[in-house]
């Protein structure tokens, strides 16, 4: 889910339990007012009553029988409105309802007189009080009591007490308050949410473009890489930095940036030296070792067949040897920091790779035959086309030799090295099989390291030098041609090694 | 050349050590050696006697090995050149061929290798030599088909268009219109028109079957000239007579 959707959600929510929150608060406050303006009618009208009528207790005494009804008479026009007589005590002596009250049944005055209380000092609050409804027994209702003084004044001698009571249930407030309420408040409640809601989108879109214009600008520069982006135009990419948050990540990023280049070309800079230190040590060194070589393959010359220097001989054929590997350790070297500068280019050209196997196999088939292995090109397979492939032949011939070389090493005398091509949709499959002892399963992934030396595989310090490189140098050029190497191979049932390249555009 | 003459060498190379070696070895071999320490003495020493092979190291302080083959063929001399360098590059290969040197060495390169190119660059001038005093006496022109080459001249058309190639590329060329219909096998090449088994890294026969196909055929992917036979090597098309 998306920041966005995110934010519009909780908006929505916001919104949503807000209005409720409201129309909860309106209608406790509607509650209250109703329930304050019905104490205060009742109060008033009680003391409308005390006011015209000097003694009720005395009426009451005197008239008995026909006091019920006159106190009925006073609530005629108060409707839901019940009138109780009370003695000091709170022992009600006389009523408007019709329920026949328990003898001796006392209404708790406490809360009331203590509201009466508390209005007299502080007129400004409210002053409902919730207090008992002899009818119903619970304390649901609005009361309201005055006290009555008796004839010669004096002592409270006895209370009206008004009980406001609503016999339109809950139920049937629910109902009023929702067909007054429920249709257009709730349409206008929803319509100011959704309008809310769509007012907040709006703005989170625009706050949050400055973000999304940031991760589009870090998507082309993850894409670009750090080589291609200068810093101009990493600053047309990156939005303008404003003064909010995103403004500093803006910044930030930025500054990331800036590090990461820094760090980078400092990379560069030293791999660029590693490299021309390699590649002008590789350099200086061909000569003097071409020179050493030389010297050592005329004194060999001088003394082949003089039985006298047989021991000087052996001592310069093993010099030769040494010196010739590290000749080539020296050129394997020198071109494997060629073939990693970043300029390099490869000489391609379209070629079919069955007809350069060929010439290979032909190059191999006497050294090989030297150790008694046989170099074989296995034919086309018939495919409807012969698998062309774009190639810089030098580099491509480098790296079949070197395979082959490598498999001849290890190979005992009596193995085979297959060479073959074959095409396959739009890529061109190149193998060097052999069938001699195979690669340790563990080696697999590091036979293509850079100084990677199979352990079953050490030569003594005598033997072929550079072959640290070659596989590595195999990998560098298939890779500088778009293509793939992979290993198959177990110990014991010899190794293959494909190269997939991919073929040439027809 | 006279017979009973050693050819005539000249070695240019800037590092003493190796040019002694290199003049030690040659004259050893029968050859009668110049040496020079750089590239401005190498062609002056052209202009009293022309050598029959030139060695010539690739970087040479003052004119480098490039420029001394550029002067000599801009001069006409057609003396094989045999190139030496430490760079490994292709690109440099590339240029010494394409400049007019006839083979190159990399650094560091073992004597027998060089004493055997040397033989076989002598062997193939020699060879050029005598088909150029025989051209003098029949001068006809080889032709199959829209092809035309004179030997004399080294000149090739075809389809009525003068195309240039390189020494090697012209030798090749002019074995298969020799021969058209016959297929060579590429050892048989290598040894008709290089003279020698190539050792090393470097691509020769299909580099040039390919060279020459980029420059004759229409389509290098599907050639009407120099056909392939698979397993087998390739064949110039006999054009129907």
């Amino acid at each position: 889910m998306s920041v966005r959707v995110k934010l519009a959600l909780t908006i929505f929510a916001t919104g949503v339990v807000t209005a409720l929150l409201v129309i909860a608060t309106v209608l406790y406050a509607f509650q209250r007012f109703e329930r304050e303006m019905t104490f205060q009618r009742a109060t008033s009208f009680l003391m409308r009553i005390t006011s015209t009528y000097d003694d009720v207790l005395e009426l009451r005494r005197r008239r008995p029988d026909e006091f019920q009804a006159w106190l009925r008479s006073l609530v005629l026009y108060e409707p839901d409105t019940q009138l109780y007589l009370l003695d000091r005590e709170g022992l009600v002596l006389a009523s408007t309802g019709k329920v026949r009250l328990a003898p001796g049944f006392k209404v708790a005055l406490g809360p009331v007189l203590a509201a009466m209380q508390s209005a007299k000092q502080d007129p400004g609050r409210t002053s409902f009080v919730m207090g008992d409804d002899p009818e119903r027994m619970d304390a649901d209702a609005v009361v309201a009591a005055e006290p009555l003084r008796g004839a010669a004044g004096g002592d409270t001698a006895g209370y009206l007490y008004l009980v406001a009571h609503r016999d339109s249930g809950a139920g049937s407030r629910w109902e009023a308050l929702r067909s007054t309420f429920a249709l257009p408040s709730l349409a206008l409640i929803a319509g100011i949410v959704a309008v809310t809601t769509l007012l907040a989108a709006m703005v989170i879109a625009s706050v949050t473009r400055p973000l999304q214009r940031l991760t589009e600008a870090v998507a082309t520069l993850s894409k670009r890489g750090l080589e291609e982006g200068s810093a101009s135009t990493t600053q047309t990419l990156l939005p303008q930095p404003t003064r909010d948050e995103f403004g500093q990540l803006t910044s930030a990023f930025e500054m990331m940036l800036a590090t990461l280049r820094r760090q980078w070309s400092a990379l560069r800079r030293l791999d660029h030296f590693r490299r021309e230190g390699v590649s002008n040590l590789s350099h200086d060194l061909r000569s003097p070792l071409t020179a050493t070589a030389a010297c050592l393959e005329t004194l060999d010359a001088r003394w082949a067949g003089d039985a006298s220097h047989a021991e000087d001989r052996r001592l310069v054929e093993v010099a030769l040897r040494n010196t010739r590997n590290a000749a080539r350790l020296v050129q394997s070297l020198g071109d494997l920091a060629k073939l990693d500068e970043p300029e390099f280019r490869l000489h391609r050209v379209d070629v079919d790779v069955g007809e350069l196997l060929d010439d290979i196999g032909i190059r191999f088939a006497e050294p090989a035959g030297r150790k008694q292995i046989a170099v074989r090109v296995l034919p086309p397979d018939g495919a409807a086309r012969p698998p062309y492939a774009s190639l810089d032949i030098e580099l491509f011939e480098r790296a079949i030799a070197n395979l082959i070389d490598n498999a001849m090493k290890f190979c005992a005398p009596g193995s085979h090295i297959e060479l073959s091509a074959r095409s396959k949709s739009a890529q061109v499959d190149v193998c060097v099989a052999d069938d001699g002892p195979g690669i340790a399963e563990a080696d697999l992934p590091f036979l293509f390291d850079r100084f990677f030396q199979s352990r079953q595989n050490v030569a003594p310090a005598t033997g072929e030098g550079g072959k640290g490189l070659g596989l590595a140098i195999v990998k560098r050029i298939v890779e500088l041609h778009g293509g793939e190497v992979t290993v198959d191979g177990a110990p014991e049932h010899g190794t293959r090694i494909t190269l997939t390249l991919p073929a040439a555009p027809r | 050349m006279p017979p009973g003459v050693p050819p005539s060498i000249l070695v240019a190379e800037d590092q003493t050590d190796i040019r002694d070696l290199l003049v030690m070895n040659l004259q050893a071999a029968g050859y009668s050696v110049r040496a020079v320490g750089d590239g401005v003495a190498a062609l002056a020493s052209q202009n009293e006697i022309a050598s029959d092979l030139l060695i010539l190291d690739l970087m040479m302080p003052g004119m480098d090995g490039l420029e001394v083959c550029k002067a000599l063929r801009a001069r006409g001399r057609s003396a094989p050149i045999l190139m030496l360098t430490a760079k490994s590059t292709e690109l440099d290969r590339v240029l010494g061929l394409e400049l007019g040197a006839d083979d190159y060495l990399t650094k560091p390169f073992s004597l027998a290798e060089l004493l055997a190119r040397v033989k076989a660059l002598l062997r193939r001038a020699d060879l050029l030599r005598a088909a150029n005093a025989g051209a003098q006496v029949q001068t006809q022109a080889i032709r199959n088909g829209d092809l035309e080459i004179l030997p004399a001249k080294r000149q090739v058309r075809y389809r009525a268009h003068a195309i240039d190639f390189t020494a090697l590329e012209f030798d090749l060329l002019l074995h298969f219109a020799s021969h058209p219909g016959h297929v060579f096998s590429r050892a048989q090449l290598l040894n008709a028109v290089w003279g020698y088994t190539h050792d090393g890294y470097e691509h020769t026969v299909t580099t040039h079957i390919n060279r020459l196909r980029a420059k004759l055929e229409g389509d290098p992917m599907r050639p009407e000239l120099i056909l392939t036979v698979r397993g087998a090597g390739y064949k110039m098309r006999e054009a129907p007579r």
